[in-house]
């Protein structure tokens, strides 16, 4: 498969008081297209932050990001704002939607901001909360959604403008198993059947089990990389644990 | 568009007790300039038809000499032929009538104790034809037909100082158009109060032929023309003009707001106090404003590093803030508008009476104007105020970092 994001020797380095952190230290990797990727290791690992930087929201210290080619360290803020409107999409951890906008209005937002028309933008808002189960639910506000409704809301935001890439920071921490669960199978049949890329940060098992490659951070460094055929088990815990314990546990 | 509007929109009514906070601080500064400016208007516009129907008429028409040099004589400057002038005046539309007037000045005295008086000659039935009737305290007016006495009407000071009453007799002295001192004996018929004290000091009028007669002249000092409308006033002063060309005496017309330097003087004062409240009330909303539009950024600073995470230009983000604070500016503007308007006709039922005004005796009513021009202008201030309040929050949401911003707690 075509590559689609392409990670070289990435540093990312904030200043902390008088001190300069690592947060990710020469990370290096490569996504084709299609993938369904995790990008998992403990809390401060650097997670987050390197799906920042892919998602160009944040920019490297040194280093490359490629996004279909692209070298995003070249783009103003004006073309890095044009590339993530048609080639990215976003899920939260916190789900993020517009308080005061319908789960409809949430999911036609990136399409608005593209500037399509009324009409499709209705047809494709409709497809796509049809795609995540939700078209009952299409006129209720965001308060009026369980936590699972309402990240199938921004699942379905995050794919309406057919992007490349859709990208999901810790997209279950604050699902219940059974929601959970439903996410990620969601995500994994919009993967099969869409072809659509996912690159989400995790800790969480359930998702890992579902995951065909993993990319694992330690202390903004990344340990392994590994395409994925057992299943992790269930009581080993994730959060905390060392990239040597999770291994021996797959095995 | 409409999908970004219905976002502003929404967005405005997200915490509704600190919207109903502005709306109220918003409202209550366009209700107080509706309510100072309607009172301030209606002010303006009882000053102006009193000036004009206390005497000064909407038209006034001189000999062009009589700006032009000092009189050497009294009536040296005045009409010859101001019943022709008159008659064709008459003519015109919107015109309720025509009076004649002689302003002239002299000494009156009571035999034993004199002063000087500011005297004006009058047609009493055409001054009466237009409306122009004295404010007496007591007795009447002049009689356009009056039997052997001349009548005089005196103001209240006059009378006070030369200690008459109705009935009583004065006796007056004037230079003639000759230079000569003439002198003719009147009976005062009534004491006028025209809320002026400087004014009712020497107030003195009788009637256009006693004044002929003791000037010794034919002529009056100018025409006075009433009209059946204020606002008719620069239509017909433009339709007389031609009317006054080719005459033996160069005539000029005057237009009542030209003479009316006391309702000028006043309309100035007051303006400035007004403008003065407006700039007030303006920074009042804007400082405000600013705080309360800073708050709700902070608030939203996770959910606009969403939509910046999206795609969303920052312009975007900059005018959906501009255009929130424009919104809540329009929907504070229409509750000050019918606020002020309803606390006006309240006031206006009322009844409240104001104390006399600097100059005056007369006691004034409190009486709010409803004014468009001032409605509107009121509602574009805070409207421009809270736009203005909202660029600093807005370039702030703007230049949010985006990772920084979805990490907000």
């Amino acid at each position: 498969m075509p590559e689609l994001v392409s990670v070289e020797a990435v540093t990312r380095r904030f200043p902390l008081d008088h001190n300069v952190v690592n947060a990710l230290d020469h990370v290096s990797f490569h996504v084709a297209q299609g993938e369904f990727l995790a990008i998992a290791g403990p809390s401060g690992s650097g997670k987050s932050t390197l799906l920042n930087l892919i998602g160009c929201i944040d920019k490297p210290t040194s280093g490359r990001i490629l996004i279909d080619g692209v070298d995003t360290s070249k783009l103003n803020s004006s073309r890095l704002t044009a590339l993530r409107r048609e080639k990215i999409g976003f899920v939260f951890q916190t789900f993020n939607l517009i308080p005061v906008f319908t789960a409809a209005e949430n999911v036609e937002f990136p399409l608005l901001v593209q500037g399509v028309a009324a009409k499709e933008r209705r047809e494709r808002v409709a497809a796509a909360l049809e795609s995540v189960g939700l078209s009952a639910r299409a006129n209720h506000r965001p308060d009026l959604l369980s936590g699972g409704e309402r990240q199938r809301v921004a699942v379905a935001r995050a794919i309406v403008h057919r992007p490349a890439l859709v990208l999901a920071d810790e997209p279950t921490a604050n699902l219940d198993t059974r929601n959970a669960t439903q996410l990620i199978d969601l995500m994994h049949d919009l993967n099969r059947t869409l072809g659509l890329t996912f690159i989400f940060s995790t800790h969480d098992q359930r998702l890992l089990e579902h995951t065909d490659r993993i990319v694992w951070l330690t202390d903004g460094q990344v340990v392994s990389d590994t395409l994925t055929s057992e299943v992790i088990p269930a009581n080993i815990p994730l959060e905390g644990a060392s990239h040597g314990q999770v291994l021996a546990a797959r095995i | 568009m409409g999908k970004f509007l219905l976002l502003a929109f929404r967005n405005v009514f997200r915490n509704r007790r600190r919207t109903v906070m502005t709306l109220m601080m918003v409202g209550g500064g366009v209700a107080g300039l509706l309510l100072v400016g309607g009172f301030f208007a209606r002010m303006f516009w009882g000053l102006r038809e009193s000036t004009i129907n206390d005497g000064l008429g909407h038209l006034q028409i001189f000999t062009a000499e009589h700006f032009n040099r000092e009189e050497k004589h009294v009536l040296d400057t005045g009409i010859d032929n101001w019943r022709q002038v008159a008659a064709s005046i008459s003519t015109g539309g919107h015109v309720r009538g025509v009076a004649p007037r002689i302003e002239f000045n002299g000494m009156l005295s009571n035999g034993v104790k004199s002063g000087v008086f500011m005297g004006s000659a009058v047609d009493p039935a055409a001054e009466q034809t237009l409306g122009f009737t004295a404010r007496l305290a007591s007795g009447r007016d002049l009689d356009s037909k009056p039997g052997g006495e001349i009548e005089a009407l005196v103001g209240a000071g006059v009378a006070r100082s030369m200690n008459v009453k109705p009935g009583d007799g004065l006796t007056i002295l004037a230079v003639t158009s000759d230079g000569a001192l003439n002198g003719i004996d009147v009976q005062v018929v009534g004491v006028v109060n025209t809320g002026f004290k400087e004014m009712d000091d020497r107030y003195l009028r009788i009637t256009l032929p006693s004044a002929q007669r003791l000037l010794q002249s034919d002529r009056v000092t100018n025409l006075v023309v009433g009209l059946d409308n204020t606002d008719n006033t620069d239509l017909v002063a433009a339709q007389l003009a031609p009317r006054l060309q080719g005459l033996p005496q160069q005539l000029v017309l005057k237009k009542w707001i030209d003479l009316a330097a006391y309702y000028k003087q006043v309309r100035s004062l007051f303006s400035t106090i007004f403008v003065f409240l407006g700039i007030i009330v303006f920074f009042m909303v804007l400082m405000s404003s600013v705080n309360t539009l800073l708050m709700a950024m902070f608030e939203r600073t996770r959910e606009i590093g969403t939509m910046l995470a999206m795609g969303t230009p920052r312009s975007w983000i900059m005018a959906l803030f501009v255009l929130e604070a424009t919104l809540l500016g329009v929907l504070g503007a229409v509750a000050g508008v019918v606020a002020g308007n309803l606390l006006g006709v309240i006031l206006n039922h009322a009844g409240i009476h104001l104390p006399p005004p600097p100059g005056t005796t007369s006691p004034m009513n409190f009486r709010v104007m409803h004014v468009p021009s001032l409605m509107i202008g009121s509602s574009i201030l805070v409207i421009v105020s809270l736009a203005l309040a909202s660029i600093l929050p807005a370039i702030r949401a703007s230049r949010l970092q985006i990772a920084e911003a979805l990490a907000h707690v």
